[in-house]
């Protein structure tokens, strides 16, 4: 509530321009974004489309717990339902700010828990068009921001913030987020290549209010210099639905509870 | 008859036809600010062909790209320092900041994906993240990468002093500037390191251009050379101007006509103004009868008439069968072909038009004095040259005998040679072997897989089949089998993931390198696999719906043979072991091979139906299918010598020597028609025996023919000097072709005719008497 009403209070301010700071404005975005609640838990459903229309299917329940502030650590719980061989497998992740993720797989078909190295955030994310950091955040300080402009898309006023990673380490040079005054929720991204054209664009197609939170539940992700596109849908999606603390663990990896995972 | 009248005509009103023909060429000339230009070898199948539309559908189904670079590094201290590592990565991650790069899909050390267990943890990510630093970095890099058996091979070599980085372009990207900005790159650095940028669009592409450079270059060095050789021969400036001036037309009214149909100039018809020079050379028949004419009959205007009388009807008939040689082009497929044989038709049947009108009036001009100074020496008794052919004659006149002896044991041996031709093509060949693009693809194809690159796509009959154990052995199968050719480097598939996944993940266990066993785990390691890796890593090799494999062959050359064998390999391997899975080929080396052969047939399509329309035009031509076939032997003659030179010196019989066939067919029969014509015309005007007449005609009109093949023959040289090996081919043969068929026809004619006389003459000489 306090936030809403800094929100307020800057619209109401003359001098809007200096009310708030880029930094400000991504995070509240990435508090909007990604750690909404003190849980979350939604089926997903992700269409990779070719550029030749060629579809794959990823259907998973995803739930998400925070440990500490926006920003702060998390822990994810994901159990696979299609493609079909793949039924039955869980991937878990710990997310730590600025510290690389632990990562753990569950193989059915080899009975067998496999942790995975975190590598390049920049990579795909089951080889969808968002990569892992785009799913789970990048940390605000790896780089620097700034507001270009405020402006409208659709009906909606925003913020422009350029995004310009500190180190190259990353696959893009900066990022454009259309910042929604309103809800924080980015409504539109853009990332620029090192040879600056546009490569990838973000783009948030429904919003719903769920527990009283603005839920991005439709969105996707163009690749368009490979034409490739990758569409998400939540269902089901919910808050605070009191998630333990034990879930997160190989045991249940293996066997999850099937209340969670439905 | 028209064409006196037509030559009368031009005798009269010279000037008219002077400004007539300034018009006409002025108007084609107006075309020329509509040129475009396509170096794009590959444009030669149209978009439409089925190769081309089942590559695309490959690419598409695949993410794969057209068009590949690979750039090779390499170090003879060994690739594996911190040195030589910095310096892949400065680079990789330059190349990636050029336009037109696929800059997500190059490979090199930095992005390409490994997958390694490391302390129980499974890593799959890019091979080397961060420059190695010291002694412990550089061991672990070096053991990832001769791990793993997707790298050796393909990205570094066995004794792991080379490595290379794969360039992917993008559809439409130029490869000769990518290449061009690349090379611009690898110069800044320094080092013991060598670098090459070798590849297909690198070939392509910088032979388009090389190509266009060149026949900036050729054209007017061999128009000056017919200049400086033709004022040698007449001692004339005017005569070496009325030559080169027929050429200059037909040139422009030629590349006017393919412009303004809206064609873009390529490759083929980029060769055109030196052919059409060439053939241009036809009216020196006129000038070297004319210089004959004019010292006997001292008068300007009757010189003229006479000689057209004289010269006229081979004059028709040689550049009819020169124009149906080129208009044969138009049964090809290949369009940028058609064109080129539009083209130069278009051109040779202009220049018998002016050869009966600009010449002509032409001549009108001359001026008196100075020509008899010059024709004085023309005399066919008593100039050297005369004298020389009149002993060349005489060979055959005599002792013709011995002469067709000969010549049968010569056909023995050509045909011997015919039999050992090979047919094949290389691009990379068709670069100096010393060339740079040919030393980079030398040198990478010896330590690497090879930068030739083919696919084989197995296409299965249902859904999710790639997944099932049974498929992933049967391709992996077909990888063993293929592997075994010695033309192929390094195959690749979606198999090698799938066993690789298996050994990682039971702790590099070398016993796990194996398929597993249920479908569940195959779905489940790949699944792992995409969900770490490039997206293109799996897209490369499966379709999305697992119903498609494509597994990746590189070739060590770029022979077109190398994907006949490795068609074959897959043939015999499905025939020992059948599966519900179909296998095809594709790729750019399968484009090359489709693509050279649709041009070989097409070439030899072309000679065979010129072969027999040239015959039906000297049948007509002399009114005997017995003069026919005795005018037809030097031309087939020249043509079998050539080709067993060409199977004896092992030369490839590639597509630059396809398409000469057909030119050659045309052109080389040309001075028999002159030297039939003029001997039937002289046995007419004077009573002499056949012996004397012979000589005369070998002395006269043959030293228009010797005349005409140095003449053309010293255009074509020029081509001798050229980088490209097509050139030097093209020349070499169109030199030889008209020395050849210029000597045979001397030698050989009389020799027959004297030995059949009794054959060729019966009809004749009954219809003389009654």
């Amino acid at each position: 509530m306090y936030r809403y009403l800094i929100v307020l209070l800057v619209m109401l301010l003359p001098f809007e321009v200096f009310a708030i700071n880029a930094e400000d404005v991504m995070k509240k975005s990435q508090a909007a974004f990604l750690y909404q609640g003190k849980d979350f838990k939604a089926r997903v459903i992700m269409k990779l489309i070719s550029k030749g229309g060629q579809e794959r299917t990823r259907e998973l329940t995803m739930l998400r717990k925070n440990f500490g502030e926006a920003g702060g650590a998390q822990k994810f719980f994901m159990y696979f339902f299609q493609p079909a061989d793949v039924k039955d497998m869980t991937f878990m992740v710990y997310k730590y700010p600025a510290k690389d993720d632990d990562r753990w797989l569950f193989i059915p078909a080899i009975n067998m828990v496999r942790r995975i190295a975190a590598q390049d955030k920049t990579s795909s994310f089951v080889g969808s068009d968002f990569t892992y950091e785009d799913v789970s955040g990048r940390d605000i300080q790896d780089d620097t921001h700034a507001i270009l402009k405020e402006e409208k898309l659709g009906a909606r006023d925003c913020y422009v913030v350029k995004s310009t990673p500190k180190k190259g380490d990353v696959d893009y040079a900066h990022k454009l987020s259309w910042v929604d005054k309103g809800n924080f929720l980015p409504l539109k991204e853009e990332y620029y290549d090192k040879k600056g054209e546009l490569s990838r664009v973000f783009t948030a197609d429904e919003i719903k209010i769920i527990k009283g939170f603005p839920t991005i539940t439709k969105r996707m992700m163009k690749n368009l210099l490979s034409g490739h596109r990758t569409e998400v849908t939540y269902s089901k999606a919910d808050y605070n639905i009191g998630i333990e603390d034990s879930l997160f663990s190989e045991r249940y990896l293996k066997q999850p509870p099937k209340k969670w995972i439905e | 008859m028209r064409k006196f009248s037509l030559v009368e005509f031009s005798v009269n009103h010279p000037k008219l036809v002077v400004i007539l023909s300034i018009i006409i060429t002025v108007a084609f000339m107006t075309q020329f600010p509509k040129m475009k230009t396509d170096t794009n070898p590959k444009h030669m199948l149209p978009d439409t062909s089925d190769v081309r539309v089942w590559n695309d559908e490959v690419d598409k189904t695949f993410g794969l790209y057209e068009d590949m670079i690979v750039v090779g590094v390499k170090n003879e201290k060994g690739i594996v320092n911190t040195d030589t590592l910095g310096k892949i990565k400065e680079i990789t991650g330059e190349i990636m900041k050029i336009k037109g790069v696929a800059s997500r899909d190059v490979n090199s050390f930095p992005t390409i994906t490994n997958v390694t267990a490391e302390k129980g943890t499974l890593r799959v990510a890019p091979l080397m993240t961060d420059t190695p630093k010291n002694e412990g970095e550089l061991k672990a890099f070096g053991k990832n990468l001769y791990d793993n058996s997707l790298f050796l091979n393909r990205i570094i070599s066995k004794d792991g002093k080379t490595t290379a980085i794969y360039v992917p372009l993008e559809k439409g990207a130029n490869g000769k500037e990518i290449a061009d900005r690349i090379r611009e790159i690898l110069k800044k650095e320094s080092g013991d390191e060598k670098y090459y940028v070798a590849g297909d669009p690198v070939a392509k592409d910088t032979f388009g251009a090389e190509m266009f450079k060149l026949m900036r270059v050729f054209s007017p060095i061999a128009g000056m050379i017919m200049f400086i050789v033709s004022y040698i021969m007449f001692r004339s400036l005017f005569l070496s101007v009325s030559i080169m001036a027929p050429a200059m037309i037909i040139i422009i009214c030629s590349m006017g006509l393919v412009i303004g149909l809206g064609f873009p100039i390529h490759i083929m018809s980029s060769m055109s103004p030196v052919f059409l020079m060439a053939i241009a050379t036809d009216s020196i028949h006129i000038f070297n009868e004319f210089y004959f004419r004019f010292r006997e009959k001292k008068d300007r205007k009757a010189a003229i008439l006479e000689t057209m009388k004289a010269v006229g009807k081979p004059l028709i008939y040689t550049d009819i069968t020169t124009a149906v040689g080129f208009a044969s082009l138009l049964l090809a497929n290949i369009i940028p072909v058609k064109v080129f044989g539009l083209g130069v038709a278009f051109g040779t049947l202009l220049l018998l038009l002016l050869s009966f009108s600009l010449v002509p009036a032409i001549l009108t001009f001359i001026n008196v004095a100075k020509i008899e100074r010059a024709a004085g020496r023309e005399d066919a008794a008593t100039s050297r040259t005369s004298i020389l052919l009149r002993r060349l004659g005489s060979i055959g006149a005599y002792r013709p005998k011995a002469t067709v002896a000969a010549g049968a044991i010569l056909f023995a041996l050509a045909v011997f040679g015919v039999m050992k031709i090979n047919v094949n093509n290389n691009l990379v060949e068709w670069f100096k072997y010393k060339s740079d693009v040919r030393t980079a693809d030398r040198i990478l194809n010896k330590s690497l897989g090879g930068t030739s690159l083919g696919y084989i796509v197995a296409t299965a009959q249902e859904d999710d089949f790639i997944k099932t154990p049974e498929a992933i052995r049967y391709i992996e199968g077909l990888q063993r089998h293929i592997e075994k050719l010695p033309v192929v480097g390094k195959t690749f598939s979606v198999a090698d993931y799938v066993k690789r996944i298996n050994r990682v993940l039971h702790d590099d266990d070398p016993q796990y390198d194996a398929v597993p066993e249920t479908k569940n785990a195959v779905g489940q390691y790949l699944f792992l696999f995409s969900m770490s890796a490039k997206p293109s890593d799996l897209d490369n090799v499966v379709d999305p719906a697992f119903k498609k494999a494509n597994i990746w062959v590189q070739l060590k050359t770029w022979d077109v043979q190398a994907m006949r064998d490795v068609i074959k390999g897959i043939n015999d391997y499905q025939r020992s072991n059948p599966a519900k899975i179909e296998l095809k080929p594709s790729g750019i080396a399968y484009f090359n091979l489709v693509w050279n052969d649709e041009v070989l047939w097409d070439m030899i399509k072309g000679f065979f139906a010129a072969l027999i329309i040239v015959f039906i035009i000297l049948v007509f031509n002399f009114r005997s299918i017995k003069w026919a076939i005795v005018s037809y032997v030097p031309l087939l003659f020249t043509i079998l010598l050539l080709y067993g030179v060409v199977g004896f010196t092992g030369k490839d019989f590639d597509m630059p020597i396809s398409v000469l066939s057909c030119l050659s067919l045309g052109m080389a029969v040309d001075f028999a028609i002159h030297f039939v014509s003029r001997l039937k015309q002289r046995l007419k005007e004077s009573q002499e025996p056949l012996t004397d007449a012979l000589l005369w005609t070998a002395a006269r009109p043959g030293k228009g023919i010797m005349r005409n093949a140095m003449l053309f023959a010293s255009a074509f040289s020029v081509m001798l000097f050229a980088p490209l090996t097509p050139y030097i081919t093209v020349g070499a043969f169109i030199v030889s072709m008209m020395m050849l068929s210029a000597i045979m026809t001397i030698i050989y004619l009389p020799a027959l005719i004297t030995l059949m006389q009794g054959w060729l003459f019966k009809g004749d000489r009954q219809n003389g008497k009654q």
